[in-house]
């Protein structure tokens, strides 16, 4: 076996400004991924409750293709189909002397409209673990529906969907390498690049992977510390569902 | 003879009423209607279609026929070159404003204190400033005799005060009606008096309500008429004293000696 020791060493702890800046893209890519797709899930679960039948399939629909085609194909799809057939070509912006690619534009797009579909459906599961009462008492005091949604729904949901958003975002870490093949020089770009002048496979994508689980474990770590402090200021809904006489004798 | 704190007017009115939960029909042609200041409880077997009337009346369930007017309002539906066209949400939303409702299973909202529960429809929805809708909200609290639980979330709470936490939260927005849909049948047996307590206390205060209970007792002590439904009809209607002495319907008789013996 040929490990080169030093070689993988000094990748890991001394890398390259190019691999750095391949890090820093692909958390840019995860987090603006990410937040602009929970956005658009938002939107999409809401459709998909919606009783305008039109806004209901449409939101179907989006979640059946989005969820049933391959994220790279959506990619390629995204920036080099829409451009080769002249609907859209994603141009390079500079904003304030630092240029946002086009490929990083439409990278960021379509991994946040495949992780909408995703998360819309994660919303809708949140949503409808809400006990019903909880709606019709919001709505009795006559609430209209927003605010139902804002001051009743959500925060109940919240508690269960934390769960999943975190599994999704580790996910969105990892996928972030697919929007390596329309150019973005994410991590894993940066890697081939430096693989294709030196040939030391092994060792460059051993240093990768590391990258990749110190990410999705500070990531955990910081899951882990969310819950616990969720599970803190929770401690009123532990009886929930508990018989009064119960909730009572427990207080005792 | 009906007391002199209830008006002649008819603050809820159904007129014809029909509601079919899929081929089943709940509502049969139901003509219900209660005065201002009126004390109405609605008694039936299970089944019989009182809580669904009930339910109408602040449009959690919609009506496939007949009409639902609250202070002269259709609700649910607006009048549109003689046709009937269902409303928004938004503007159903904004007459459930006037009608106040309390369940049976309570539905405080888990995640807010006592206080919070109370003070959430007057803040978001009147506008009233933060430190007067507490100072209300603590007001309400002390008049459903939980001064001291403003703090509490409904878990640390009994049933019974869930409850009253929720009737205190339907009053906030200060209602022209309260509507009760078997507000003591999810509480252990020696927590239904302090509920039916401040319902009693409310009734004397002159609020309109519409109750649904098995509580024959209370129906008999509080209330200004009794509505007998049975299979989605209203079968009879009368003062309370003549209605539990000599029962007219058939359905009337077989349901007081059911739940009486």
């Amino acid at each position: 076996m040929h490990f080169d020791w030093t070689y993988f060493r000094d990748q890991l702890f001394t890398p390259s400004t190019a691999f750095l800046d391949g890090l820093f893209l692909t958390v840019l890519l995860a987090v603006s991924a990410e937040a602009l797709g929970m956005i658009l899930g938002l939107v999409v679960a809401f459709g998909r409750m919606s009783r305008n039948r039109a806004l209901k399939w449409l939101a179907v629909g989006y979640i059946w293709v989005m969820r049933g085609t391959p994220l790279l194909v959506q990619i390629v799809f995204i920036y080099t189909g829409l451009a080769a057939a002249g609907i859209l070509r994603f141009n390079d912006i500079n904003v304030a002397g630092i240029v946002f690619p086009g490929s990083v534009q439409a990278g960021i797009l379509a991994l946040a409209l495949h992780e909408a579909a995703y998360m819309a459906e994660v919303y809708r599961a949140g949503i409808g673990s809400v006990d019903i009462g909880q709606f019709e008492a919001a709505k009795a005091l006559g609430l209209p529906p927003s605010m139902v949604m804002r001051y009743v729904i959500m925060p109940q949901a919240l508690r269960v969907i934390l769960l999943p958003i975190g599994n999704q975002f580790n996910i969105m870490l990892k996928n972030t390498t697919l929007v390596s093949v329309i150019g973005v020089s994410e991590m894993l770009l940066v890697t081939e690049t430096i693989n294709s002048a030196t040939f030391r496979t092994f060792e460059l994508y051993s240093v990768l992977a590391l990258y990749f689980l110190a990410l999705t474990t500070l990531w955990q770590l910081f899951l882990n510390w969310a819950e616990r402090r969720l599970a803190r200021s929770r401690v009123p809904q532990a009886a929930k569902q508990r018989p009064a006489s119960d909730a009572q004798e427990a207080a005792a | 003879m009906k007391p002199p704190r209830i008006s002649d007017e008819r603050l809820i009115e159904l007129n014809a009423v029909e509601k079919w939960f899929g081929p089943v029909k709940v509502l049969d042609k139901v003509d219900f209607h209660v005065h201002r200041g009126e004390v109405v409880v609605l008694i039936g077997p299970s089944g019989s279609g009182k809580t669904t009337l009930l339910r109408c009346i602040n449009h959690l369930e919609s009506v496939q026929a007949g009409q639902v007017r609250v202070n002269g309002a259709l609700i649910g539906y607006r009048e549109r070159r003689g046709k009937l066209v269902a409303d928004r949400e938004r503007d159903i939303a904004f007459q459930r404003r006037e009608v106040g409702m309390v369940f049976q299973r309570f539905n405080l909202f888990p995640h807010m204190t006592a206080l919070e529960n109370i003070t959430l429809a007057p803040l978001r929805l009147r506008g009233v400033p933060k430190a007067k809708a507490e100072e209300d909200a603590r007001a309400l609290l002390a008049r459903v005799g939980l001064p001291d639980k403003a703090d509490a979330y409904p878990a640390q709470l009994s049933g019974g005060q869930q409850q009253r936490v929720a009737i205190a939260r339907a009053l906030a927005m200060q209602p022209a009606v309260m509507l009760f849909d078997e507000p003591t049948s999810a509480l252990d047996p020696e927590m239904v008096g302090e509920v039916l307590t401040v319902m009693q206390d409310l009734a004397k205060s002159g609020m309109t309500m519409v109750i649904v209970t098995h509580e024959m007792g209370f129906a008999r002590q509080v209330s200004d008429r009794v509505v007998v439904m049975a299979e989605g009809r209203v079968v009879e209607a009368a003062a309370p004293d003549q209605l539990f002495a000599n029962p007219q319907h058939p359905k009337t008789r077989a349901l007081l000696s059911a739940v009486l013996h």
